[in-house]
């Protein structure tokens, strides 16, 4: 049997699965994708014994983080439906250790899509949530893709002016574009919400990374996204962020995160070189150095835009609790301490 | 008072009869009535008069407030004048409470030492003194008392002063002599921390209770002597005494195992805690070792109980004491990365625990602990580290400044976390995690604790006067461990010391070397030569006045200077310590 699942198992490439859901649905988000893969790697796989799936499951987590540049948001989404396995076959009862597998199974993968399904819906809960923070006459800063904030923030703008439309302004922060390497025809992230947002009438300034410190002064709210919740209640989230918060910070504006309940992360980064990926961010050279790599650039020319690509689209950074105001998720509004409790919550 | 008391007559028949009910009835809060007036007058004059004298004063100053409102209206008395009258005997109740609280703590404080100066000086004018000596303090106590003698009641005022003069005036006399002995030891204990010392720490097995089993009277002597010392050792051993007692136990006739077994258990922990003060965790162990005999039937045959039991114990020191701190250490020793300098505070054991473990997977740090009086108990964490192959900086506490500079993490031990996320530990560890947090340098140093949740308390600490512990003041004198070398054998101080002697021999005559010698050493506060090593300066500190000792145990480092608490049930921000607690008493 175990020969058999392995064959099986073979032909289906977690990580090619992980990329072709994340590129095919654009709404998706990291963890939903990875649970999403794994209920795929479950339905593929027929395992027939309840340590044989969480072996596999296991395996498929591990290769697939080892895969990914960045496997922070990834790995909430995959320890959640870990924990969410060992919860439900640890239940006495029919779906327990010693009922049919067949019938876990069944139930394990149903329970897998219903979760995918209210993880999707979750983001209408949060704009819901989240759009009492956006008060008539206020300016909104908010930066990078989050598909939470543009939601929120589309929600707030209302149906076409309707008696429960908001009027406020929204000054976005954009970086350069992705991956620059392969030329200027891509936009920034972002574009797309811009374009969205002013098609819904809410007039959108859009202003380089360097014109925060500078334009935070007329901004009365800072709404971002995030990669990941960790522990402490801290964020972490594309590159940029920490400075934004520590700004808004230094002038008293409220920061709020945006973010499902389902990034929530077992991770207690200290700061911000305590994160568990490499990132070389900070690179120092000395004309030697950037010699060597030229003449390796020139020997294999193929390589280096996937060196290039993660470094400049995938970086993060963390942001400290103290410098976040409040969380708005799916669960409510949390503040930073409140993180922890409802990890906690979700893990005992 | 020759000038007072003239005064005092004549208002008194109008303000002493009418006036002073009324004003006591229209406000309770300013005390006016007559009795608070004297005793306050009478508080003034001997501010650090004991309790009884106070209480005599005040009832002489009731019992002269009570004919007052009988004068004005004679035998019958309204149920409204009742009520007035059990008022004034509420304010003036308060108002006497009130003013022993404050006689307390100025009988300790140095003011108290000064105040009897002047009033034996002023001792043969003994009334006189009484009365003006009130009214030159009296604005000291606030304008409403003022004018309340002014107004109120002067003519009781001078009666119950001069009775009060009388009684002042005696006790003055014995405050000098009689009652000077339990004075001096009031003396001696530091007045903020005054409600910390309890009864001297037990130095014998004399007199434990005959129920007391050997196990824990052994236990008791070890933790009082800090040979069993640190919060989890002691729950630990603990544990195991009392495993030991329950199998030494058998049931009385006529009662049950789970009824009887919790009141022998008290007599034990009654022992313990008068060798020293439980800690948080012995607490915590207790009372789960309590619910679970209360939770035996009491149906059940003994020998199938006191297993139980025994299991109970051993697997209450597993989950929670020996894997945990596995875990702890294990999750804990992920924080330390390759170049890191860990700094950490005195001994724990699990932060020993993690440094091992993180060295035996090959990480490449340094260590720096910093330790400090009298306990010493970061030299064994030196040693041990040492001995294992780790870089070790040992330094004490006044070098936090120099050994933060360096630091890249900061790993402290717990005695308790408190429910406001607040690290209650060995004392000196505040001071570590301030210098990490507010380091001059910018980069902050993160401060991760280790903590087993069986450490987790329900109480709340603001500050680390209210809860703490306070140990043998004499314990800052006897650990002398500096060997001099310019001690006793050096040369140069021998003839120092025979220099000293000639000196004794010629000036004082017939003194013996080893007399002047030891004189020498006494006088070495002045001479400056060498007698350090023979006695401190601090011996003898008890019969010196204005000289307080203050050997404290613990205190409280504020949540914001906690970066993290790791525990057993994963890394948590100090804030989440509640929440913890709440879920590991439940399960």
């Amino acid at each position: 049997m175990a020969a058999a699942t392995s064959t099986s198992a073979k032909p289906f490439d977690i990580v090619a699965t992980y990329n072709e859901l994340l590129r095919s649905d654009p709404d998706l988000t990291m963890p939903i994708a990875a649970i999403e893969a794994l209920v795929l790697l479950l339905t593929h796989s027929p395992s027939s014994t309840i340590s044989e799936t969480l072996d596999l499951l296991e395996k498929s987590t591990a290769h697939l983080k080892q895969s990914i540049p960045n496997p922070i948001g990834l790995s909430a989404g995959t320890d959640l439906f870990q924990r969410y396995l060992i919860t439900t076959l640890q239940r006495p009862g029919q779906l327990g250790p010693a009922g049919d597998f067949n019938a876990i199974r069944a139930h394990l993968l149903s329970n897998g899509r219903l979760f995918i399904r209210r993880a999707k819906e979750s983001r209408d809960k949060i704009a819901a949530f989240g759009r009492g923070f956006v008060r008539d006459g206020s300016t909104v800063l908010t930066n990078g893709g989050s598909r939470v904030v543009a939601s929120l923030l589309q929600q707030a703008a209302g149906e076409k002016g309707g008696p429960s439309a908001v009027r406020f302004r929204v000054i976005y922060v954009l970086s350069p574009a992705k991956g620059d390497v392969e030329g200027s025809s891509a936009e920034p992230e972002g574009m797309e919400t811009v374009r969205a947002l002013r098609e819904k009438g809410v007039p959108v300034a859009t202003i380089p990374e360097s014109a925060v410190a500078y334009s935070l002064g007329k901004a009365d709210v800072v709404i971002v996204g995030a990669e990941g919740v960790v522990e402490n209640g801290g964020i972490v989230s594309r590159m940029g962020t920490y400075q934004i918060g520590l700004l808004a910070k230094a002038m008293g504006k409220p920061f709020y995160v945006v973010a499902e309940s389902h990034k929530f992360v077992r991770l207690y980064p200290l700061g911000q070189y305590d994160l568990p990926i490499e990132q070389r961010v900070i690179d120092f050279k000395t004309e030697e150095d950037v010699a060597d790599e030229a003449t390796q650039q020139q020997q294999q020319a193929q390589p280096t835009p996937n060196v290039k690509s993660p470094d400049s689209s995938d970086v993060v950074d963390y942001t400290p609790p103290h410098l976040i105001s409040a969380l708005i998720t799916d669960s409510g509004v949390l503040t930073p301490s409140a993180v922890s409790e409802e990890l906690i919550k979700i893990w005992f | 008072m020759t000038s007072s008391t003239p005064t005092a007559p004549s208002p008194s028949p109008a303000a002493a009869g009418a006036a002073a009910p009324t004003t006591s009835t229209a406000s309770t809060a300013s005390p006016s009535s007559k009795p608070t007036k004297q005793q306050s007058s009478s508080q003034s004059q001997k501010p650090s008069k004991p309790a009884n004298k106070s209480k005599d004063a005040a009832t002489s100053g009731t019992a002269a407030g009570a004919p007052a409102p009988a004068d004005g209206a004679p035998a019958q008395l309204t149920p409204a004048e009742l009520k007035k009258r059990a008022k004034a005997e509420k304010a003036a109740r308060r108002a006497r409470e009130r003013a022993e609280r404050e006689s307390g703590p100025a009988g300790g404080a140095p003011a108290g030492a000064a105040t009897p100066g002047k009033k034996d000086g002023s001792g043969s004018a003994a009334g006189s003194t009484g009365g003006g000596g009130g009214s030159k303090q009296l604005p000291r106590r606030g304008s409403a008392q003022n004018t309340s003698q002014n107004g109120g009641g002067g003519s009781v005022s001078g009666t119950g002063a001069a009775a009060a003069g009388g009684l002042e005036k005696s006790g003055g006399g014995s405050w000098g002599s009689g009652e000077s002995k339990s004075k001096k030891a009031d003396d001696k204990n530091v007045a903020v921390f005054g409600h910390l010392y309890g009864q001297q720490r037990r130095t014998t097995v004399a007199g434990a209770g005959k129920e007391v089993h050997p196990a824990v009277l052994a236990l008791g002597l070890q933790m009082r002597d800090y040979v069993v010392c640190g919060s989890s050792a002691r729950c630990v051993a603990t544990l195991l005494a009392f495993k030991r007692v329950i199998e030494a136990y058998t049931t009385p006739m006529g009662t049950s195992l789970p009824r009887h077994l919790t009141t022998y258990l008290s007599h034990q922990i009654t022992y313990l805690s008068t060798c020293r003060p439980l800690s948080i965790s012995q607490g915590n162990a207790i009372r789960a070792l309590k619910l679970a005999i209360s939770s035996i039937d009491p149906s059940t045959p003994e020998a199938e109980a006191k297993a139980f039991l025994g299991e109970f114990i051993d697997s209450f020191i597993r989950e929670k004491i020996t894997v945990a701190d596995q875990v702890i250490a294990s999750s804990a020793a992920q924080k330390i990365q390759d170049g890191d300098v860990i700094v950490t505070f005195a001994g724990s054991s699990i932060v020993k625990q993690t440094l091992l473990l993180a060295h035996k997977q090959g990480k490449k740090f340094r260590v720096s602990i910093i330790d400090s009086r009298p306990l010493f108990e970061g030299k064994s964490l030196a040693r041990t580290l040492a001995n294992a192959g780790l870089d070790v900086q040992y330094s004490l506490v006044h070098g936090i400044s120099h050994a933060i500079k360096a630091a890249s993490k900061v790993f402290l031990g717990a005695h308790a976390m408190t429910s406001n996320g607040r690290l209650y530990s060995r004392v000196g560890t505040a001071l570590v995690a301030m210098s990490a947090k507010e380091r001059a340098g910018g980069v902050e140093v993160p401060v991760i604790v280790c903590c087993e949740t069986v450490k987790f308390t329900d109480r709340v600490a603001l500050d680390s006067i209210v809860v703490n512990e306070i140990a043998d003041a004499d314990e800052l004198i006897t650990a002398e461990p500096m060997q001099q070398l310019t001690g006793l054998p050096d040369p140069a101080a021998v003839t120092a010391s025979a220099a000293d002697a000639k000196k004794g021999g010629g000036g004082g005559g017939g003194k013996s070397a080893a007399a002047a010698a030891a004189a020498a050493a006494n006088a070495a506060a002045e001479s400056n030569t060498l007698a350090q090593s023979v006695s401190s300066p601090l011996t003898g500190w008890k019969e010196s006045a204005n000289l307080q000792l203050l050997n404290i145990m613990y205190d409280v480092t504020p949540a914001e200077y906690v970066d993290m608490v790791v525990t057993e049930m994963g890394s948590l921000p100090p804030s989440a310590v509640p929440i913890v607690h709440r879920m590991s008493t439940n399960l």
